[in-house]
Formats: structure tokens, C-alpha cells, sequence
């Protein structure tokens, strides 16, 4: 599913990777971990087609992704779905049209929505709030939107980056437990996370970072 | 309803603040518009009258022969520089002086023909040979006096009035063509402003929809049908308050300039000018529109990758 081969990045005169080598299969959960700055983050986003490297090659589902061009990075994104620290949910929008829009930017047709929608809001267990505005949720639920939002349109991979950031334990627990539930049903997940406690709690793979590099 | 289009409508929704500072701004500029677009159809329909009227009548003296009027008027009709000419004999001088004083009808009654000279009516191609011209026909023998139609201000030449009227009417249409142009750019601004504060209010929603894989035209189209939005209706209220203002007006202006028709007397006509304003406006508000949304989103998306 995700390749990387000899892949560095670098801000300036900070290197936020270098020479990362790894691979994920399709189908399995892993964590990706490290101290802030480890380069989680930097990690995700090269998938995703927020940066280029500057050295090395990435493949997504065999295809190189490391010299991607600005017109493809939309029909890449489409196919997988994100899940952000700060839920990055849109402010002006209910729970049912955050949900929504991922079916519009994709274009599913309008018809196709209601059943989709309303499957996915019972899963992460807000069919009941789908009228309600972001401000109107607490954190665990603005993350199940979030979650929502990237499982309604069927992605071949989930990235989350620190999903369980900003939640307490409980919430937390609730997040991953979606997760699991969705991990079971065959998708790809890659997890950025510092939280050792659900890294021991869940057991799966994990590829640790430290200051840019792979720790063996 | 298209998803691009309910989210333009959610936008203006929950915004009204900002939406009625558009739509105010824009029914103003096209109001105006659609005025000065009338003011400056009637000024131009008023130089048009001057321009084709008879301008010039050469008086015939009592003694002039039908053989030497008729040779009068062939040399003019051969002449370049003259057209339109007509022969208007006596009797038909005090019939148009009875129409003109037909409110009065006892004045009529007391003058007859005999008092009324022949005349040679006729137009000059070009305004600027009226002059030359006039003073050609005076040397002829049986011309008595020269005299031309139209005075605004006891002016001692043609050429004078038709520059004072040209002058007006240039005024009229360069005015509100500078007006309107001010106020189109301020309509351009004010809607460049409200997209761009839209643009930086709705930052993290464009970068969202970047993230989950929005195509620029996904992230485009509701801010740009926003705009065309308040564009088209400011145009259609600021047209419809013109018209319904002219609407009143018009029986009154039109009997005011009487013979004037700086206004179209037939509903029809009057209907059909209106509504070529309204489609000219029509594309001029899309323009707007248009052009102010993608510039001010563009520069938004310019950064992101």
C-alpha cells in the first residue's frame, strides 16, 4: 500500500527526515511514533502530497507519489481518508453536511447520500446529532465527525495524526475502539501518535521515529 | 438543488451583514446606471432632432416666380453639400403657423396666406458647412433672409447651437459614463472586500477541503455563484426601482419636451429600450461578479498546495 524508499525532507536547515525506509502492506494497522519533532507529521503529509521529498520515492498502491503534480494531489487525497489532532471539522457546516462534502468532493451523487451518511453517522454514533453545528460538540465527538467524514467515502487508507491528541483517556479509548472496528473490516491505518499507553493497549506494528530517522 | 449552489445560499444565510452591504452597494451602482443609460438615450434622441430637422429656411421674396423658385431649389438638390430640401408655399407657411398657435385660435383667424413668405427648407450634410452655406443662399437673388431652426440662447449661428446641444449631450453621456464607471469599481471593490474577508474568515475551511481533496473548482464555485448572487439581484432591483421611477415619469417629460420624443411614447418601445438596458447590466453585473470572486479566491489558493 505505502512504500518509501530512501525519503528526506528537510525545512531550511532542519531535517525533518532523512532517509526513512519503510513498508506498509495493505490491510494493516501501524503506529507511527515519536517524540514531538520526530517527524511523524512530516511523514503523513508527504502522503497526502502536502510537500514533496527531497530526496527518495514514495509509492501509494505502486504508483510513485514523490514527484506528483499539483493537478493529480486532489484525485490522491480523494483516496484517503484523514483524521487531524485538531479535527479540522468545518465550522459553518452541520455534522451531516462535514459528512457530506466528502461525498460532493468525491461526486457521489446527491441521491447516493442519505444511506450512506446515515450508516456512517450510526457507526461513530452521531446519527441522533446530525443537525447540530461543530460548536455545538465536545471534542470526542468533533473527532468522530472527523472520522466520519474520512471513512464515508470508502478510502483505500486512513491517516490520523494524533487522533486522540486533545480527548482524556476515555474519549480516547473510544476513538481507538472505532478504529479497531474499522481496522477489522480491512482498511489500512497509519496512526501518528506519542501515546504509549494505547500503542501497548492495542498491539500493532510500530515504526518509531527519532529525530528524523528510523530507530531499529 | 446543486450542492455548490445551497452552500452560496447557506453563505449569504449566515452572513446577512455582509450580503446587504453588497446587494446595497450594487442596486445603487445599477440604479444609477440605468438612469444614466435613459439620460443618456434622451439626450441623444434630442441631438438627433436638432440634427434632422429642416435646420435651414431660406425666405423667398414676395416677387419670386415659381420658374425661378423651382430653379432655386434644383440647384440645391444638385448641391453636395445640401439634402432633404422641400418647397413649403404659402399656404402651407400658415398652416403650420396655425398648428403652432392652435391653443390660440383667434390669432390664426386674423392673419391670411398672402402675409406668409414661401420658403426653401433644407439640411446641410455636415453641421460645420452650415455656415458657408447659409451665406451662399443669402447672395441669391430672390432670397429675402436666411434663418435656421434651432436657438437655445438667441445664438447668432448654427453652428452654435448644434455645438451648445452636442456639448450638453456629451456632457450627459461622458458624465454618467464617468459615474457609472466610479460607481462600478466601487461595486467591484466592495465585492473584491467581502470575498476576500469571506476567503480569510473561511481559511481553515479551504484548507480542509485542500486536505480532503477538493479540486479548486470544488472550493471555487460557491464563492463565485455568491457573488453572482448579490451581482444579478442588485442588478434586477436597481434596474426595477429605475424603471418603475421612469415609469412615473415619463407622461410628464414627454409633455414637457412636446414635440421632443426623447422618450418613447409606445409602451412597447419604451419596454424593449428597458430591457436592453437590463440585459447590457445583466452582463456587466456577471462581469463584476466573476472577475472580483476568482481574483480575490485565486490569490487565496495561489498558496496552498
Amino acid at each position: 500500500m505505502i512504500k518509501f524508499e530512501n525519503v528526506s525532507k528537510s525545512f531550511g536547515r532542519i531535517n525533518a527526515i532523512e532517509n526513512i525506509s519503510f513498508e506498509i502492506a495493505d490491510g494493516e494497522f501501524v503506529f507511527l511514533t515519536g517524540a514531538s519533532g520526530a517527524g511523524k507529521t512530516t511523514i503523513l503529509r508527504l502522503i497526502l502530497g502536502e510537500y514533496l521529498p527531497d530526496s527518495g520515492r514514495i509509492f501509494f498502491n505502486k504508483e510513485d507519489i514523490s514527484t506528483i503534480s499539483k493537478s493529480q494531489i486532489p484525485y490522491l487525497r480523494q483516496q484517503i481518508g484523514s483524521v487531524f489532532q485538531d479535527f479540522k471539522v468545518l465550522p459553518e457546516r452541520t455534522v451531516r453536511e462535514n459528512v457530506e462534502v466528502a461525498l460532493a468532493v468525491i461526486g457521489i451523487p446527491q441521491n447516493d447520500w442519505e444511506i450512506r451518511v446515515k450508516n456512517i453517522l450510526k457507526l461513530v454514533n452521531l446519527y441522533k446529532r446530525a443537525h447540530l453545528f461543530p460548536q455545538q460538540l465536545s471534542g470526542g465527538e468533533l473527532q468522530r465527525v472527523s472520522l466520519a467524514r474520512a471513512l464515508v467515502v470508502n478510502p483505500k487508507l486512513i491517516l490520523a495524526d494524533e487522533p486522540t491528541g486533545n480527548l482524556d483517556w476515555d474519549t480516547a479509548a473510544g476513538i481507538m475502539e472505532l478504529l479497531e472496528r474499522i481496522h477489522k473490516e480491512g482498511k489500512t491505518i497509519i496512526m501518528a501518535t506519542h501515546h504509549q499507553g494505547l500503542i501497548k493497549h492495542a498491539k500493532h506494528r510500530v515504526i518509531k521515529l527519532n529525530d528524523g530517522k528510523l530507530e531499529e | 438543488m446543486n450542492i455548490h449552489l445551497k452552500t452560496a445560499l447557506d453563505y449569504i444565510r449566515r452572513s446577512p451583514f455582509q450580503a446587504v452591504a453588497a446587494f446595497f452597494v450594487l442596486t445603487l451602482t445599477f440604479f444609477v446606471a440605468t438612469n444614466m443609460a435613459i439620460l443618456a438615450y434622451a439626450s441623444g434622441q434630442s441631438l438627433k432632432y436638432f440634427e434632422t430637422r429642416p435646420q435651414i429656411i431660406a425666405f423667398i421674396k414676395d416677387d419670386g416666380t415659381s420658374e425661378t423658385i423651382s430653379a432655386l431649389q434644383n440647384k440645391l438638390n444638385l448641391d453636395t453639400r445640401i439634402k432633404d430640401v422641400r418647397y413649403v408655399p404659402k399656404e402651407e407657411a400658415l398652416e403650420i403657423y396655425k398648428k403652432a398657435t392652435e391653443d390660440n385660435p383667434l390669432i390664426a383667424e386674423l392673419v391670411s396666406p398672402s402675409i406668409f413668405p414661401a420658403s426653401l427648407e433644407f439640411s446641410v450634410v455636415d453641421l460645420q458647412l452650415a455656415q458657408n452655406v447659409i451665406d451662399e443662399i443669402k447672395a441669391e437673388a430672390i432670397v429675402d433672409q436666411v434663418g435656421f431652426t434651432a436657438s437655445l440662447s438667441g445664438e447668432k449661428s448654427l453652428n452654435t447651437v448644434v455645438a451648445r446641444l452636442k456639448t450638453i449631450s456629451q456632457y450627459v453621456r461622458y458624465g454618467g459614463l464617468i459615474l457609472v464607471g466610479i460607481l462600478a469599481f466601487t461595486s467591484f471593490l466592495v465585492l473584491l472586500i467581502i470575498i476576500t474577508m469571506r476567503m480569510a474568515t473561511r481559511k481553515s475551511e479551504v484548507e480542509i477541503l485542500n486536505l480532503i481533496g477538493a479540486r479548486p473548482g470544488f472550493i471555487r464555485n460557491p464563492i463565485v455563484l455568491e457573488a453572482t448572487i448579490y451581482s444579478l439581484w442588485g442588478v434586477f432591483i436597481g434596474w426595477l426601482l429605475s424603471f418603475i421611477l421612469w415609469l412615473y415619469l415619463t407622461p410628464s417629460v414627454v409633455s414637457y419636451f412636446g414635440q421632443i420624443s426623447i422618450l418613447p411614447r409606445e409602451p412597447l418601445q419604451f419596454f424593449i429600450i428597458f430591457l436592453i438596458i437590463l440585459a447590457a447590466e445583466l452582463m456587466v453585473g456577471l462581469f463584476l461578479a466573476v472577475t472580483g470572486s476568482l481574483f480575490a479566491v485565486n490569490r487565496a489558493l495561489k498558496r496552498r498546495r
